[in-house]
């Protein structure tokens, strides 16, 4: 579904990705594991279309289409979502509305009938419940004033809406509690079939215990250093970066005691 | 050596229709001598610094432009509507109710004694120092409106005041209206000002509210006027004790766009909320300069205005509170923000802030930007065009006070009025 090859990407002219490679198949769920700064949410941002992030060389296909020359809602119609890390408040613009043109851009781009609002309302009514969001959010500012974990929820939620072939979760996880980080959870797994890939970015292996991947990779200075199942990951946890040869603030703080 | 200022040209002093109560016609007098000698705002008159490069009072447009008494392009309003045509009310074109509490007058229409009470009373809602071209109304006006409401009347539907002007030829229009609120009455007044016909011409205007005690208005000014109309209007009002004053402005652009709300807070407890929008495109203006003086002590001033400029356009805001020494426990309010669509157009904002009373509550912000870049990436990435992310963006900057225009008619325009806009605004590439 998701090719990547020799993908580098800066910012600023100070390069961030280094060369990725990275082969995502339908129906499998992939882990990019880290630490700070080695390039995961570059490249979650770089393949949902970020301008503020120049890919100087290599390629990514969607489904074998180049996706790097379309623009960012062209992506997202074609199936790419990402759940950010920081999704932005944006008071004025009313959830249920920034929910029903999205979920409609999709349609039409689909050739299906636009929802209208009624129908839309009772649509998005059943899926807040689905991650335990209060529909009272559906009348807010988009994420405005939400905590972060119910921010978290109302990235999920469109996700869930949208329905889309690639899904990308940014540190979906920081943040969380533990209730949380199920309902989360559950939500994502919802999503997994055999049509639909997803891509999780994260930090800490905490969330693989609740959306078991199969694949994980470790992402240091813009390449991925280590790939392997589902094993690596505890390994890590257990381990740190450091036997990688990653120097890591977590593993260097470690050492230091 | 200073250049010798340009005058009002003498042209503008011959006011038309005479026929008007002799106390509204002496007044009219005196207000044209007053004019004799006037200097034209330049841009070092302050309080035209940003607008005086648009005003154009060349000797075509001195001249009244005809009545024809024909309702053109009016608009369908349903319920109680007065229809003006080139500043005069056309009867025929008017509807509204016949109730003994609530009395709807034109000026031609007023004995001579009611005519004197009324000439006493016009022009004293507004400072005429600082809306010295509202003083061309004075001296200008053919036609007018009076609106009594008696203690306790209460109007149970919005009235709207159509101004249009047909611009066959060049010319002038001077409406003017003046609504006498008494005690514990209501009403709300909606004016409409639209144009037709494509010559230069300029509307201007005067509307005055007195407002007993415990008065409650809510005045929604709507400004459609076409390219070609310069638009000069002021808005006084006088508040007596506990009463209540509510006004919502919006504006879209045009070659000129002035206009000066003042509101007097006179009588303890009363208070005023200011709405405003704005919104300019293309080589557009538009410029409101409020002014609200708190002058009893307990009242309470709440003042939002909003801008939006695309293109090259032009917009200015200059709100001024002057919180007079008796005015002690005032509340006072005001709020600006200033929305950028492009790198070419220009937005002039200025809070002025007057305080002689030591025990008050006044506070006062604006701010310029532009659209949120990272919240459009958001809107985009979730497959939303960017043209409707622009819209969506934008109108969230005004949402809010939109949605508190109290008649559903007016916003329905006004929708679709920004829908046009919109699509100017933000062409897909």
């Amino acid at each position: 579904m998701l090719s990547i090859k020799n993908l580098h990407a800066s910012v600023e002219g100070k390069e961030i990705l280094k060369g990725i490679n990275l082969e995502i198949k339908a129906g499998e769920v992939h882990a990019i594991m880290g630490p700070n700064g080695s390039g995961k949410s570059t490249l979650a941002q770089v393949l949902a279309g970020n301008d503020a992030f120049e890919v100087t060389s290599g390629s990514v296909t969607l489904n074998g289409e180049n996706l790097l020359e379309k623009e960012t809602e062209a992506r997202a119609r074609d199936g790419v979502f990402l759940a950010f890390q920081y999704p932005v408040e944006i008071p004025g613009v009313s959830n249920l509305q920034f929910m029903r043109t999205s979920m409609n851009a999709m349609r039409s781009h689909n050739g299906e009938p636009e929802m209208n609002a009624a129908e839309f309302m009772k649509l998005a009514r059943e899926v807040s419940k689905q991650v335990d969001l209060d529909p009272a959010f559906l009348k807010r500012g988009v994420n405005e004033g939400f905590s972060g974990g119910e921010k978290k929820r109302n990235e999920i939620m469109q996700a869930l809406l949208l329905k889309p072939k690639l899904t990308i979760l940014d540190e979906t996880d920081s943040g969380l509690d533990i209730d949380a980080l199920k309902v989360v959870s559950d939500g994502v797994n919802a999503l997994r079939s055999k049509d639909r890939a997803i891509l999780m970015v994260t930090h800490y292996q905490r969330l693989l215990d609740h959306i078991v991947p199969d694949y994980v990779h470790v992402l240091a200075d813009g390449k991925i250093v280590k790939s392997g199942g589902r094993e690596l990951a505890l390994e890590l946890e257990e381990r740190g970066y450091g036997w990688l040869g990653i120097k890591d603030d977590a593993t260097a703080a470690d050492a230091a005691n | 050596m200073k250049p010798a200022p340009t005058l009002l040209s003498t042209a503008f002093l011959h006011p038309a229709g005479q026929a008007l109560p002799e106390p509204l016609l002496a007044l009219r007098q005196q207000r044209g001598a007053a004019l004799v000698d006037m200097p034209l705002p330049t841009r070092k008159t302050e309080n035209w610094k940003y607008s005086s490069k648009y005003l154009k009072l060349t000797d075509e447009m001195a001249i009244s432009l005809p009545v024809d008494g024909k309702a053109g392009s009016a608009l369908a309003v349903p319920g109680y509507k007065v229809v003006f045509i080139n500043g005069v009310m056309i009867p025929e074109a008017s509807e509204y109710p016949d109730l003994n509490n609530i009395l709807i007058q034109r000026f031609g229409d007023l004995s001579d004694a009611e005519a004197s009470e009324l000439a006493e009373r016009l022009d004293s809602t507004l400072n005429r120092k600082t809306v010295q071209l509202a003083g061309l109304n004075s001296a200008r006006f053919e036609d007018g409106v009076v609106i009594r409401l008696k203690p306790d009347a209460v109007l149970d539907q919005p009235l709207f005041v159509i101004h249009e002007v047909t611009a066959g030829a060049s010319g002038s229009a001077f409406p003017r209206i003046f609504v006498d609120a008494g005690r514990n009455s209501q009403m709300t007044l909606v004016e409409e000002y639209i144009s037709s016909g494509q010559e230069a011409v300029m509307v201007n205007t005067v509307t005055e509210f007195t407002l007993a005690e415990g008065a409650q208005v809510t005045n929604v000014r709507l400004n459609m006027d076409g390219e070609n109309v310069q638009h000069i209007g002021a808005t006084g009002v006088r508040q007596q004790r506990s009463s209540r004053f509510e006004s919502h402005c919006v504006g879209f652009g045009g070659p000129l766009r002035r206009h000066d709300l003042q509101v007097r807070l006179e009588g303890e407890g009363a208070e005023c909320k200011l709405n405003g929008v704005v919104v300019t495109q293309g080589t557009q203006h538009y410029d409101n300069h409020t002014t609200i003086e708190h002058i009893a002590a307990h009242c309470n001033s709440e003042e939002t205005y909003r801008n939006i400029a695309a293109d090259k356009s032009h917009a200015v805001f200059n709100g001024r509170i002057h919180i007079h020494p008796d005015a002690q426990k005032s509340n006072a309010n005001m709020n600006n923000k200033n929305l950028l669509l492009t790198t070419g157009a220009e937005i002039d904002t200025k809070p002025e802030l007057e305080i002689y009373a030591d025990d008050v509550k006044c506070a006062h912000g604006a701010t310029i930007g532009q659209l949120d870049e990272e919240s459009l990436f958001y809107l985009v990435s979730r497959g939303i065009s960017r043209r409707d992310a622009n819209v969506l963006l934008t109108m969230a900057f005004i949402n809010e006070l939109v949605a508190q225009v109290p008649v559903e008619a007016v916003k329905e325009t006004v929708q679709a009025r920004l829908n046009q806009f919109f699509d100017q605004a933000f062409q897909e590439v």
